[in-house]
């Protein structure tokens, strides 16, 4: 009884996930155990034909006694990932409480300044990181015209060629492009947080400042550990902003793990070592996200999980 | 009557005018990148940075489509248009069996496909490169749709599992009562109560496609069948570039998304952290 009653649900079942099962099979899962093999490997651009001949560690030893792997890890981690997050965060409360507050109802600019954070969002990363490089150019961008006029600097500055001026631009074209996202979930999350916790935390004489850390920051807890999730993940797996602003120079001084992967891959011909690099990319972010998951996010994806 | 009028009245205190300065900063920040390059689109070659007056012209934009230009936007519409009827139509099945089926092995197969947002598409190059070069599908439409079907469907499916959730699921009982099968509840029941959700979905995948760099730098070699980002970086990488079709190629690069994003802005930012945002 209870057989037949389950097997036509089994059917529609299977059939309604095999096309994505096709895909995450054939796009997921095969590639990454071939990049895992591939990784053990000395197969090379050059020689794709005859395919790699096994060399156990080799390259995972390789990579972690290079000279560069720490700077690597710094860029990536602290540059890359925690500082873009972190300040995207910060910026993307403040800003959210800025575009929710009641000035700006009452002068009826609410709905021309979400409008306008379409415009960055919108933006594909190549055009954004074209729109800055040429702003920051040091002979004609805006920026330094700008700075040369109000005397802040006596000649133009190549922001793109200083050590100190590089990160601070690539974390500038990213903030950018990806803020207005954070905005908008936080704006969105700010809205639906009930009026009547307000009101009785006025009663109960709380003043502006107690308001803010009792009760929205509190509220916009579970918006924030979703997107930190997300914006860590994008950022730390992105490629196209280092590349596309730096190519990972001046030298190599913004090389990042995705940088490396392509450069090594790609540029030396080198495909197991790339592949090693990648795969400590993907091994770093599931530990991420399974320790995320666990022990801070277990109960916002409960919903969908 | 007397307080309906006062509130009428505007006021202007010191705190008005210091949020509205810092507004004012932020909205100049955000916008002025995108104006410069639509501007400088519309700019005389060679006065778009000396301080020449203005002088607007469509010749950026008529080189730009004399040269071929037309070929990479062509390109990129079909490839990303079918890779995003592809990958919609996997997600909405996918995501329905997942909000509303119990099987065994869900909780893995679910983990497996909502951790693809996780992945790092770096490490497809490679294998993928490999499995292409020898198939025959480098430089192929096929290829790339594949490609951009498989990176959008896993951000699909969570997009879309948020939306789901908040159709009831008493709806598909009484359906089922009433004696619909299982495809009739999903096409003639739920399907027409997700496609708002579904519009939303498959725009943010079209945006996901069109924006992509990564994957056509690494299959996409020849200019016959390149997309709109790398037509623009060819512009852009040449040495003594021009700037005013540089310009032109951004903004039509960019004003497809821009006009696509206007009417599901608001869907797209809720529905991003919908676990998350309890109404």
């Amino acid at each position: 009884m209870l057989f037949k009653r389950k097997k036509p649900e089994h059917f529609f079942i299977t059939i309604m996930l095999a096309p994505m099962m096709v895909v995450l099979i054939s796009f997921y899962l095969y590639p990454t155990f071939y990049n895992l093999y591939n990784s053990f490997t000395d197969l090379s651009l050059l020689g794709l034909k005859q395919g790699g001949e096994y060399i156990g560690f080799d390259n995972y030893l390789r990579l972690f006694h290079d000279e560069g792997f720490g700077h690597l890890i710094w860029n990536t981690f602290f540059w890359l990932t925690f500082v873009s997050v972190s300040l995207r965060i910060v910026l993307g409360v403040l800003l959210a409480l800025l575009l929710n507050s009641e000035t700006l109802k009452k002068f009826k600019l609410t709905g021309i300044t979400r409008l306008s954070l379409l415009v960055p969002w919108a933006t594909p990363a190549i055009v954004a990181v074209i729109a800055w490089r040429f702003m920051l150019d040091p002979r004609e961008g805006i920026v330094n015209q700008i700075l040369l006029s109000i005397g802040m600097v006596d000649k133009p500055i190549a922001f793109l060629a200083k050590l100190h001026t590089v990160w601070p631009v690539v974390i500038i074209i990213i903030i950018w492009n990806s803020l207005p996202l954070v905005i908008m979930s936080y704006l969105a999350a700010l809205q639906s947080i009930s009026k009547t916790l307000y009101e009785a935390a006025e009663i109960d004489g709380a003043n502006e400042i107690q308001k803010f850390f009792h009760i929205t920051l509190p509220q916009l807890m579970p918006t924030t550990i979703v997107l930190s999730l997300m914006l860590v993940v994008w950022t730390f797996n992105n490629f196209v902003y280092v590349w596309l602003t730096t190519a990972a120079g001046p030298g190599n001084y913004t090389n990042v793990l995705a940088t490396e992967v392509f450069i090594r891959g790609f540029v030396d011909f080198e495909l197991g070592y790339s592949s090693a690099i990648g795969m400590l990319m993907a091994v770093l972010m599931a530990l991420f996200g399974m320790f995320y998951y666990r022990y801070l996010a277990k109960k916002e994806f409960s919903e969908i999980m | 009557m007397e307080i309906i009028h006062k509130k009428k009245t505007l006021t202007i205190t010191i705190k008005d005018i210091v949020i509205l300065t810092i507004t004012g900063i932020v909205m100049i920040f955000m916008l002025y990148p995108a104006y410069w390059v639509f501007y400088g689109s519309f700019k005389k070659s060679g006065s778009l940075f000396s301080s020449e007056r203005f002088g607007f012209t469509f010749d950026n934009y008529i080189k730009l489509f004399e040269a071929g230009f037309g070929n990479y936007i062509l390109n990129s519409l079909f490839i990303c248009l079918l890779a995003v009827l592809i990958s919609t139509f996997i997600a909405v099945m996918t995501a329905y069996i997942f909000s509303r089926k119990k099987f065994r092995g869900k909780k893995w197969i679910m983990g497996t496909v909502l951790a693809g947002q996780m992945f790092p598409w770096i490490i497809l190059i490679t294998p993928l490169f490999i499995v292409f070069a020898s198939l025959g599908l480098m430089n192929s439409y096929t290829g790339m749709i594949f490609i951009y079907t498989a990176i959008s469907m896993p951000f699909s499916i969570y997009l879309l599992l948020g939306y789901l959730h908040s159709i009831p699921t008493e709806l598909d009982e009484a359906a089922t009562l009433d004696g619909c099968s299982p495809f009739q509840v999903l096409w003639k029941i739920i399907y027409p109560l997700m496609r708002p959700g579904i519009v939303a979905t498959a725009t943010y995948s079209f945006i996901l496609c069109w924006s992509d760099y990564l994957f056509a730098l690494a299959f996409l070699t020849k200019t016959s069948v390149k997309t709109l980002p790398l037509g623009l970086s060819l512009q852009f990488g040449e040495y003594g570039a021009d700037w005013g079709a540089v310009m032109a190629a951004s903004t039509v690069t960019t004003l497809p998304v821009l006009l696509l994003f206007l009417p599901i802005q608001s869907k797209m930012a809720s529905g991003l952290t919908a676990g998350s945002v309890k109404g």
